[in-house]
């Protein structure tokens, strides 16, 4: 690190007239706060205490942190779905290729990206590859999961389940390995739910019927959900602009519709009869038949039909909310369970506690060898007291970013420890040989102690890095903890003791 | 702790209890009990990589199966014969005998499903953690690229600050020898690789090489008698792993006294490699640094 020229010519004076310049005055606390550095520290403690908000609810110390399930209490649900996303080459027209596809592999298939397909099925990447080989297209990418879009439809129809039964506190996270577009998981979060409750509110499939208006004030039922067989994705028709969902009867269901729209006459008048699908007694479509189709009716059975919405955003996002619910709840692809569990709310609150005590024994403690070692209150004090700023700061960060499960705590007690270590290494580095050196020499021993502690942090952050990039569960918390918390140490709490420890040695 | 930490301020070094005597540390004698225990630990992690396919023994989180925790007033006995006929494993509990650990290996989802609604039958403010076997493997293979490039992220760091081969190559040989003698620890102490632990691991490469940094840094980058920097780095250097290692001991009591495994685990872990990092930085690695330094003198 190139030195400045002041600080040089200082070291310079120093050496040839082999005396010290005066010592660092005593600089009053005013001044010490005018530092950026100490000013810095100083307004994000103060900014973290109010985000973190501690105060005292029904006798108990609550903060406004958010705390994971294995906190709070409650069940978690991690699904992998049997779909897969194929990276493809072919010389045959698309439409063609999915829709034979489609039918060798008796699955839904359609085109995610461009040369890309999903296939609803778990297929494995051999018979996938047969498949392709077969119909004269060449697999060239194989990852379980779905594509984003569909990955974004399971989630909308987990929250709409969740949210019809009132469920607070609840979350549903895709899960999408970094730099790849393919969900491999969803992850449902209930707080202040059991395992059971949890699978069933996820498993559970609404009741829907459609119904056609007979009379005024009458309805009469056409048909259960049981005889929709496929919902697709919404479309938008190319020449109305209009937005739709389609789906596809069976025989029997597109018997009883064609059945029932001549008995009450909806195809000979559609806007006198009207055509409304229910979900658990709520009517969450309802128009006319077109008049097109009606006609159509008159002769034959309909199997493929298709709910318009209209056109523009709102038709759009009409029919993404029709779609889920003509799927009544049931998931686009089949999941498999790959994790769950329950925490209970007084097992939570007592990890909580415990992680609570754990905590303060360890701060504790640390101060206990720091005092040993130093044995000047006026040097562990500042330490303690820059470590415990170091730990409400990243509580104050966590409570906008992170929820606070007990690997990120175990990541924040750790912190605790590092923290120190690199407080030792300015102390030490400052105070060579117990004696206070002039401003010049600080300076610079200060910052031959901040390379020493970039170089360290740097290690960590990159140590960590993986495990804030990959998904693996709560791990994910642990390190983006870890590292915020090296980061905060290094760029606001360290540099700012090396000022205040000048501060208290210069007095 | 014991009384060997004592420094004060203004003591001149090697007055105390307990000195970095560098000539008796830093020769081929010294350094050959690290070497041995080295060797000793490669053994026992490549014979648990034969038998496993992993350095250490996997947990349920890598392996498949249902961990349940329990507060109940229920003996052992009744607990065993409660679960009669599912695939437990041995059960352990906290010093109150209150909180029960349960272990059971992987089964089928039918069974499984029994087992949750059994365990909220009777116990309905039990912790239920359940990993399918297959969703295990996946962990597992995400869990080694992890700790694969968190160790070369963390030499990147290590040759770009120093940029001198000989001083990098011993900082991260020390991190690669504390991760294999922490590993073969892991194995002879019964805790098994689960994401907690294998965090801890990660932890412990960024610091484990803190305290090498430091040692490096001082030697290189400073002034003075080879002697006197090396017995100032590890004035320093003890005092950091002192902390580090009060601040994880306490985690450990605390959680190893209220059962609270996932924090227990990972305590544990980082003692042992903290434990052998300070042996691994003063003998190891400072005398390595010697030899580099006292060869370009002469």
């Amino acid at each position: 690190m190139a030195k400045p020229r002041k600080q040089k010519e200082a070291e310079k004076k120093e050496r040839e007239t082999g005396k010290r310049p005066e010592p660092v005055r005593k600089e009053g606390l005013r001044e010490l706060l005018k530092d950026w550095q100490v000013l810095l520290l100083v307004i994000l403690v103060a900014c973290s205490l109010i985000a973190i908000y501690p105060h005292f609810e029904n006798g108990k110390l609550t903060t406004a942190n958010q705390f994971g399930l294995d906190l709070q209490g409650g069940s978690w649900l991690q699904m992998s779905f049997d779909s897969v996303v194929a990276g493809f080459t072919s010389d045959r027209p698309i439409g063609n290729l999915t829709e034979s596809l489609a039918k060798r592999l008796d699955a839904e298939v359609s085109l995610v990206g461009p040369e890309q397909l999903e296939i609803r099925k778990a297929v494995n990447r051999t018979d996938l590859g047969q498949a392709f080989a077969a119909e004269g297209a060449t697999l060239t990418t194989y990852e379980r999961g779905v594509s984003r879009s569909t990955g974004e439809d399971i989630k909308r129809i987990l929250e709409q389940k969740i949210n019809t039964l009132g469920t607070k506190d609840a979350r549903v996270n895709l899960l999408t390995p970094v730099g790849t577009n393919i969900v491999r998981y969803v992850r449902v979060e209930l707080a202040g739910v059991d395992i059971n409750t949890a699978k069933s509110i996820v498993g559970r499939q609404g009741l829907f019927e459609i119904r056609i208006k007979t009379t005024e004030n009458e309805t009469a039922h056409v048909l259960y959900g049981n005889a929709i067989t496929s919902v697709g994705n919404p479309q938008q028709d190319p020449t109305k602009m209009s937005w739709g969902v389609p789906f596809t009867l069976s025989e029997q269901g597109a018997a009883d519709f064609r059945a029932a729209a001549n008995r009450y006459g909806a195809v000979n008048d559609p806007k006198a009869h009207p055509v409304s699908m229910i979900l658990d007694n709520v009517t969450v479509f309802s128009a006319p038949l077109d008049p097109t189709l009606a006609k159509e009716l008159l002769t034959q059975d309909v199997q493929r039909l298709s709910a318009s919405t209209g056109s523009g955003t709102t038709g759009m996002t009409q029919a993404q909310t029709l779609e889920i619910h003509l799927r009544a709840g049931a998931l686009p692809v089949a999941v498999q369970v790959a994790n769950f569990g329950q925490v209970s709310a007084p097992l939570g609150e007592y990890f909580k506690f415990m992680c609570l005590i754990a905590g303060l024994l360890a701060i504790l403690t640390v101060g206990v060898v720091i005092y040993y070692r130093y044995r000047e209150p006026s040097i562990v004090l500042p330490m303690m007291a820059t470590n415990l700023s170091e730990v409400i700061i990243l509580l104050g960060i966590a409570r906008f970013i992170q929820q606070l499960d007990l690997a990120s705590i175990a990541a924040i007690i750790a912190v605790v420890g590092t923290g120190i270590d690199q407080l030792v290494v300015i102390t030490d580095e400052v105070l060579h040989e117990g004696r206070v050196p002039s401003p010049a020499l600080y300076t610079k021993r200060l910052a031959r102690a901040l390379d020493i502690i970039l170089v360290a942090a740097g290690t960590v952050v990159f140590a960590m890095l993986p495990l804030a990039l990959m998904d693996l569960s709560t791990l994910r918390g642990f390190a983006i903890i870890t590292i915020l918390g090296v980061l905060v140490g290094v760029g606001i709490t360290r540099p700012a003791y090396g000022k205040i420890i000048m501060y208290v040695l210069s007095k | 702790m014991s009384k060997s930490l004592m420094y004060p301020v203004s003591s001149s070094y090697g007055m105390s209890w307990f000195s970095y005597d560098i000539n008796k540390y830093t020769n081929l004698k010294t350094v050959a009990i690290p070497m041995a225990i080295f060797a000793l630990s490669l053994l026992i992690v490549g014979m648990t990589w034969a038998s496993t396919g992993l350095p250490v023994k996997p947990g349920i989180d890598f392996k498949g199966g249902t961990a349940v925790t329990l507060s109940t007033t229920d003996n052992e006995d009744a607990i065993r014969a409660y679960f009669a006929g599912f695939p437990l494993e041995p059960i352990t509990k906290d010093v109150s005998s209150r909180l029960y650990l349960l272990k059971f290996t992987a089964m089928s989802a039918d069974q499984n499903q029994q087992l949750v609604e059994k365990i909220n039958a009777r116990y309905p403010d039990a912790n239920v953690d359940y990993i399918d076997s297959t969703f295990g493997a996946t962990l597992q293979g995400q869990a080694l690229i992890a700790l694969l490039f968190s160790f070369i992220g963390m030499a990147l760091v290590v040759f770009i600050a120093f940029r001198t081969f000989v001083p990098s190559f011993a900082v991260v040989s020390c991190a690669f020898i504390d991760m294999v003698g922490t590993a073969a620890g892991m194995t002879l102490v019964g805790i098994p690789l689960t994401l907690p632990t294998t965090a801890a691991l990660l932890m412990l490469i960024g610091y484990s090489v803190d305290s090498d940094i430091l040692l490096t840094m001082r030697v290189l980058k400073r002034q003075g008698k080879l002697e006197d920097k090396l017995a100032g780095a590890f004035h320093t250097g003890i005092i950091m792993t002192s902390t580090t290692l009060a601040a994880v001991l306490s985690i450990w009591v605390v959680s190893a006294l209220g059962q609270i495994e996932i924090l227990r685990d990972m305590a544990a872990v980082l003692l042992i490699g903290l434990l052998l990092d300070i042996m691994n930085t003063w003998i190891t690695n400072a005398s390595i640094l010697k030899w580099y330094v006292e060869g370009k003198v002469s």
